[in-house]
């Protein structure tokens, strides 16, 4: 029998005691805290809407740290700002996933913010989720690292496209867009539509950002005598385009996005030139506990459909996380989405319920503040209602809800 | 199919409004021999100092429009002292890119008082009317008629008074002018201030016929180039009609093309202009 050296002897009991004392390791790293960054617009065209989702996703973190982290571990947030622009959307992204080494991006905003930090996010194995519309946020081969909450364009184009087949009086329909990465295919479900229930499409077309004025293009739709113009853009650029139409003496209809339509807008074009202006966007679920809690937690967050969507993204992470068993990565998030957000399972309206349903073994189908959010194949939400609001007197008040 | 004069009208008043800072531009770069970029700056200056007469202390939009006059050029004043004097005699081509510099600089103070959000003066919006089938807006008519009375007033300056007269002087040649006696220093304050003002002035323009934020100015650069480009550098009166052709060109040209491009018009202007007559429609001397 050979003696064994010291040495070797070290090494043996070391390894032996790595062997036991596994669980023991694993649970030391656990108080590690998850990173997860929320880029969000703070400042330009989106400026209105990343406070409130970056309150709500705080929120979201404040609950799931004081309920005692993911399998004890607290998360640590990184809020960035985006500034509504791609270019900077992208160096925040960066700095998100190479310094902070966050496992998720929640809560962007903007298309072409989303579109651009997506490949980042891919190809680093980082989840990303937010509320932009776009058909391309979805489309190509993103290996299931991104979704949204927010319906892609062209199920929007086809209820904004359905709600003004209801009104008969709507014979003559213009389709305007500020040049966005969903111009074309939100125009193209909402006119398909339009006409599809008998009337006609005057003019089609894409206008620039940030041109002192509008005029020409006022003038160009106007001379094909529109009924309804389908105004799609952002609110600094509608401000322009509303009050060139109503100098220009325009009298018919305008219907746009409530992101476009909102406070910030009737104060720039001023409540005569807002006054009637018909707008859409998908709805809350008003009647859920998750969106009564969310109200509760965010003041004031309930102006806009997008901090309970951002809500319900920090909640559905956390929530696929614990699926993940202890196990931390946007991969995990990613491959345990669809489990804890899509039925069948019991139906669970918080990140606590949730968690304790997973962990006691049960299968969960979340139901948040902004829907179902119920995801398929490629990372879209399934359904969601919409609202239509009108301007009167200077607020938009609620109109109807219009269902798939 | 609206009628091609009400295009034309549009892109008069557009041409109005670029009026104003192309020749600011036009007229310092041919004297100091850079093209200061900080110029379409100003006009965002301008716009947001009336802003702060109009919401801060209730003045009337005119009285507002004279502060941001007064105002923006003394701004262009400072940034001349302390940003382009103590580089007076470095290559135009670090000058142009100061001059870039000192746009950001302005920019982002402007975003660090008023923040990024758009803004718009306490004005009512009224309904334009109509002139022989021509939708007319009564801003649009003040608008381009003051900066038609602006450009005459300051070709008159350049042509009538003593100091007009050196700093046409100064630009055709500083070293002869300098010699003879000229002042080439309090020369380029007045130009600077006045040019100051002017861009100015136009600021409160875009702001009333648009609406008010931080990149307003910086958006117009490629017109204000091209228009000062084809009307020949160094010339009021070439930049004032290179400004109302480029506007004009803009605005018709979305008949043709689709809006989408319409920025793609200035460059192409440029381009042209650069290719076919370097000079510009005014030759070469003011």
């Amino acid at each position: 029998m050979t003696t064994m050296t010291r040495r070797q002897l070290l090494k043996a009991g070391a390894t032996a005691g790595a062997v036991l004392g596994a669980p023991a390791i694993l649970r030391a790293q656990s108080k590690e805290p998850i990173p997860i960054g929320a880029l969000s617009p703070l400042t330009g065209a989106g400026g209105s809407y990343g406070p409130d989702m970056q309150r709500a996703v705080t929120a979201v973190v404040e609950r799931i740290n004081k309920a005692g982290g993911i399998y004890g571990r607290p998360i640590t947030l990184f809020l960035e700002d985006d500034q509504t622009n791609a270019e900077a959307g992208v160096r925040a992204a960066r700095k998100l996933i190479d310094v902070n080494k966050v496992v998720a991006i929640v809560a962007t905003w903007a298309s072409a913010v989303t579109l651009a930090v997506k490949p980042l996010c891919v190809e680093s194995k980082t989840f990303l989720i937010g509320v932009s519309g776009a058909d391309s946020v979805t489309q190509g081969d993103h290996k299931g690292y991104v979704a949204r909450t927010q319906p892609n364009t062209n199920l929007q184009g086809r209820m904004y496209g359905k709600f003004a087949a209801t009104k008969k009086e709507w014979k003559r329909v213009a389709y305007v867009a500020l040049q966005t990465p969903y111009a074309v295919s939100f125009g193209d479900a909402f006119t398909g539509v339009v006409k599809a229930a008998g009337a006609t499409i005057t003019d089609n077309f894409i206008y620039e950002d940030k041109k002192p004025s509008y005029r020409s293009e006022v003038t160009r739709v106007l001379g094909t005598n529109p009924d309804l113009i389908m105004l799609e853009g952002y609110t600094p650029d509608s401000v322009v385009m509303a009050k060139d139409l109503y100098k220009a003496g325009y009298k018919g209809a305008i219907l746009a996005p409530t992101f476009a339509i909102n406070a910030k807008f009737i104060e720039g074009a001023g409540a005569e030139v807002a006054e009637g202006i018909w707008n859409m966007d998908r709805a809350p679920l008003f009647g859920s506990p998750a969106y009564k809690e969310f109200q509760a937690a965010v003041p004031g967050g309930d102006q806009a459909p997008y901090a309970p969507q951002a809500w319900d993204q920090m909640s559905l992470v956390a929530l696929s996380l614990v699926a993940g068993k202890g196990e931390v990565s946007g991969t995990v998030i990613k491959d345990n989405l669809r489990a804890v957000s899509n039925p069948p399972g019991t139906a669970v309206y918080s990140f606590a319920d949730g968690a304790k349903a997973i962990q006691a073994g049960t299968k969960i189908n979340y139901e948040g503040a902004s829907g179902s959010c119920d995801f398929d194949q490629i990372g879209d939400i399934l359904s969601a209602p919409f609202s239509v609001q009108q301007v009167r007197k200077g607020k938009s008040e609620p109109v109807a809800i219009i269902n798939p | 199919m609206p009628p091609i004069a009400q295009y034309v009208f549009n892109g008069l008043v557009t041409g109005g409004i670029l009026a104003l800072p192309a020749v600011a531009f036009s007229l310092l770069w041919r004297l100091l021999r850079f093209p200061n970029f900080a110029v379409s700056t100003y006009l965002t200056v301008g716009a947001y100092l009336a802003l702060a007469l109009n919401h801060g202390l209730h003045a009337p939009i005119g009285l507002a429009w004279l502060g941001a006059l007064a105002g923006t050029g003394a701004v262009a004043l400072a940034v001349d002292r302390i940003a382009f004097r103590p580089m007076r005699d470095r290559r135009p081509f670090s000058l142009a890119i100061a001059s870039i510099g000192v746009a950001f600089v302005l920019e982002n103070v402007v975003r660090f008082i008023w923040s990024n959000d758009f803004r718009s003066y306490d004005i009512p919006v009224t309904r334009a009317m109509s002139v022989a089938g021509l939708r007319i807006g009564r801003d649009q008519l003040l608008i381009l008629g003051v900066a038609i009375v602006l450009m005459a007033l300051a070709q008159m300056y350049l042509f009538r008074t003593r100091l007009g007269i050196a700093m046409r002087a100064t630009a055709d040649n500083p070293l002869l002018a300098a010699v003879k006696g000229v002042p080439t220093e309090r020369v380029v304050a007045v130009a600077t201030l006045g040019g100051g003002a002017l861009a100015g002035g136009a600021g409160v323009f875009l702001g009333l016929d648009a609406s008010i934020d931080p990149l307003m100015g910086a958006g117009l650069i490629i017109s204000v180039f091209a228009a000062a480009i084809l009307g020949g550098v160094g010339s009021a009166p070439g930049a004032l009609f290179g400004a109302l052709i480029v506007g004009t060109v803009e605005e018709v040209g979305t008949i043709l093309i689709p809006p989408t491009y319409k920025s793609a018009i200035g460059f192409a202007i440029i381009i042209v202009v650069l290719l076919i007559r370097p000079t510009g429609l005014a030759g070469a001397r003011a």
